[in-house]
């Protein structure tokens, strides 16, 4: 008897979902006011004093209602990057980000959480370092609309150098 | 703290859109093969419990024994129950208004879902009896049948 | 414990980047009926069934539901659990609690992944918050990356160091006959394999993979009639990570890790100080080479700054005084619902002696396992060979 090559079946299929989201009272104010005044605004725990961002109603720590909201500075210190050799896409716009291209880890100054986004900074290991100093730079008003991307990235302040280990 | 009921609520609209590919596995493909190429509707039978699947599939689900043979089932079936869509879903296969139905495949002991069609709404009854209508191009699919339709 | 619970079966399939053979129930049922011949049980003496996978993985909700057929779970109890890459052990652990409680006497456990039907990507984007963090979801790869170079900045570490890692994994795997990737690959080779975000390479990082894998878990009264060979679960812990906050890349953070914290408890639960000494085999779930560097850490094997010091000097080799991953882990097989789980049966076929070509060399009476998962959690269970161990 012949065997035939198997023929395996499959059927595609593509799911498509719109969502619409509320982001609350927290996320409101701290969306609004970035998209409004360029500024981020990050909560302070009552207790432990850890200032959080994104700002949330509750410490997770401390399970107390967090109190004082903090206006951060505009400028930070980049706790962990990497060069990204993927092709990325953002998943909320479908807009490609070609690669190489930097992505990191940065503490505005005031804040005790960190923020992941785009350092504006040639891919070379001699030109971004744990510890350089960054500042956030923005969308013009017009363009912003209340969303993490209204900041275009971080850029490294001038006249920096890596300190030799 | 300040109160901020009076801000107003931000909402964003987003989309998840993920493509995916089901593979039909061994019974499932010898289902649509059949469809495809002979127009033949196939179901698969447990021995020890004396019953016939549609959709086929490898395992019974009563007693869990191993099946690996085919039978053919149908091509007539009987409406078993049926309902009339009226609202319309990015999903659906059509638009509404349009019959769903379960049909019972003759040698089959589970039914398939599918349209029913070429029947008034108001004509279309449980207990029906009903035949496939096949597409003319076929991709190996479910919608190698078109739709059912009264004898 | 309430009760004692043992592991007396398991299964695994064949694990590979293609599947197109089977569908979902079929191959869930290749696993589930491999775990009842090695348990000698029929699936009729099963008396609940929990599922575990990624949700929406393979584009099907509820698949707890529509894979009864497969899973053996008609006309029995059943739940399903989701939570993200740690899972399969999830699912270990809520089966033990069924059998400690008293209410259950032999549950079935099934974790599986047929990644190639989904749309991991957009899928796993799902995980992260939609307004804080979803626009950078596409950058997964880079959160290892950012570990990886935080941890070469913090301890001076090169990426010969990653690539030892990658190195033992895949040899590890060459003798696993279930594992998906089983390369004989070089140092040179993992240092020469395509960057992704720096400093992870490709063989770095972990593949997707397509698999399943089923464990039977008992009361002690049927473990010791039914099982000559019963691993018992000693102790399990989880610990979950605050979302939003991404110190964890950090390793110089004095902030409570998840892994670290898990631990601890861990141990504290056991009366273990010197877990390198308790333990004689170690299953980690590693997503990338880095991780498993910082595991080494986490969990006490060596001190802050050292694990790539532990690679270095072969210790964590199979034929090691530390063996961790004989298995060829996370690194060399992922098909993710089953993942935990596969760290949880490799550790028990290392105790039974059943491990075939990759068994360790040495007794092995006490395991530890690790699951990970984003948005960063943990879970770890302790298995020994007799509740005297």
């Amino acid at each position: 008897m012949t065997k035939k090559e198997t023929e395996w079946i499959s059927i595609p299929m593509t799911v498509d979902v719109p969502y619409r989201f509320a982001a609350g009272q927290y996320l409101t104010r701290c969306l609004t006011e970035l998209r409004d005044n360029g500024k981020l605004l990050a909560v302070e725990c009552p207790e432990c004093k850890r200032v959080q961002l994104p700002p949330r109603i509750v410490c997770a720590e401390c399970h107390v209602k967090n109190g004082r909201w903090v206006e951060l500075g505009s400028e930070g210190t980049l706790v962990g990057f990497t060069i990204m050799y993927l092709p990325m896409t953002d998943p909320t716009t479908g807009k490609p980000h070609d690669p190489p291209f930097v992505y990191g880890s940065i503490r505005l100054d005031g804040a005790t959480s960190v923020l992941d986004h785009f350092v504006h900074v040639e891919p070379d290991l001699a030109k971004v370092w744990i510890g350089m100093r960054c500042s956030m730079v923005l969308r013009p008003r017009e363009d912003r609309i209340g969303d993490l991307n209204d900041i275009l990235y971080f850029d490294p302040l001038p006249g920096q150098k890596k300190l030799q280990a | 703290m300040e109160d901020h009921k009076n801000d107003k609520t931000f909402e964003v609209d987003q989309h998840l859109t993920a493509h995916g590919r089901y593979y039909a596995g061994k019974m499932g493909s010898r289902f649509y093969i059949s469809l495809r190429d002979k127009r033949k509707i196939l179901g698969s039978s447990c021995k020890q419990c004396n019953k016939t699947f549609w959709p086929p599939r490898s395992i019974c689900t009563f007693c869990f024994s191993e099946l690996k043979k085919t039978v053919e089932i149908g091509p007539l079936g009987t409406l078993e129950t049926f309902t009339v869509v009226t609202y319309d879903e990015p999903i659906h296969p059509r638009k509404a208004p349009f019959i769903y139905g379960i049909v019972k495949l003759d040698g089959a002991d589970t039914g398939m879902a599918h349209l029913i069609d070429e029947v008034d709404f108001e004509e279309v009854r449980i207990g029906m009896r009903v035949q496939p209508v096949f597409a003319k191009e076929r991709k190996g699919n479910i919608l190698d049948i078109q739709y059912f339709k009264p004898l | 414990m309430k009760r004692n619970v043992a592991i007396i079966g398991g299964g695994q399939t064949y694990h590979k980047a293609r599947r197109h053979d089977v569908d979902q129930a079929e191959m869930v049922n290749e696993a589930v009926r491999s775990a009842l011949k090695d348990a000698k049980m029929t699936i009729d003496e099963i008396d609940l069934v929990i599922l575990g996978n990624m949700e929406f993985f393979e584009g099907v909700h509820m698949t707890d539901c529509w894979l009864v057929h497969g899973t053996g779970a008609y006309g029995k109890q059943g739940l399903k659990i989701t939570t993200g890459g740690t899972v399969g052990a999830t699912v270990v652990c809520a089966a033990a609690h069924h059998v400690a409680s008293g209410l259950f006497d032999k549950v079935l456990c099934i974790g599986f992944e047929k990644q190639e039907e989904g749309d991991t990507g957009a899928i796993l984007s799902g995980v992260a918050h939609p307004l804080w963090g979803r626009s950078l979801a596409g950058a997964a790869v880079g959160y290892f990356a950012m570990l990886g170079s935080s941890y070469m900045a913090a301890w001076g570490a090169k990426e010969e160091h990653s690539a030892m890692v990658a190195v033992k994994a895949r040899q590890n795997a060459r003798k696993n006959k279930y594992a998906h990737l089983k390369l004989d690959i070089t140092i040179e080779d993992a240092l020469n394999s395509r960057m992704l975000a720096y400093p992870i390479r490709m063989l770095d990082m972990c593949p997707a993979s397509n698999g399943a894998c089923a464990m039977i878990l008992a009361d002690e009264k049927t473990a010791k009639s039914r099982s000559r060979k019963p691993v018992w679960m000693r102790a399990m812990e989880t610990v979950h990570n605050e979302q939003f906050e991404l110190d964890w890349r950090d390793v110089l953070t004095k902030r409570s890790i998840f892994s670290k914290v898990c631990a601890s408890r861990l141990y504290k639960k056991l009366g273990v100080t010197k877990p390198a000494d308790y333990f004689d085999v170690f299953e980690v779930y590693e997503p990338a080479t880095w991780a498993e560097l910082l595991w080494y850490e986490d969990l006490g094997l060596c001190g802050p700054g050292e694990g790539f010091k532990l690679i270095e000097r072969g210790t964590t080799n199979i034929e090691g005084p530390l063996p961790v991953n004989p298995s060829g882990g996370v690194l060399s097989t992922n098909c993710i619902g089953a993942s935990a789980m596969l760290r949880i049966w490799e550790a028990a076929l290392q105790i039974r002696g059943d491990a075939g070509e990759h068994q360790v060399p040495k007794e092995v009476r006490r395991a530890l396992t690790t699951a990970y998962g984003g948005t960063n959690w943990t879970v770890m269970t302790a298995l020994s060979k007799t509740l005297d161990d």
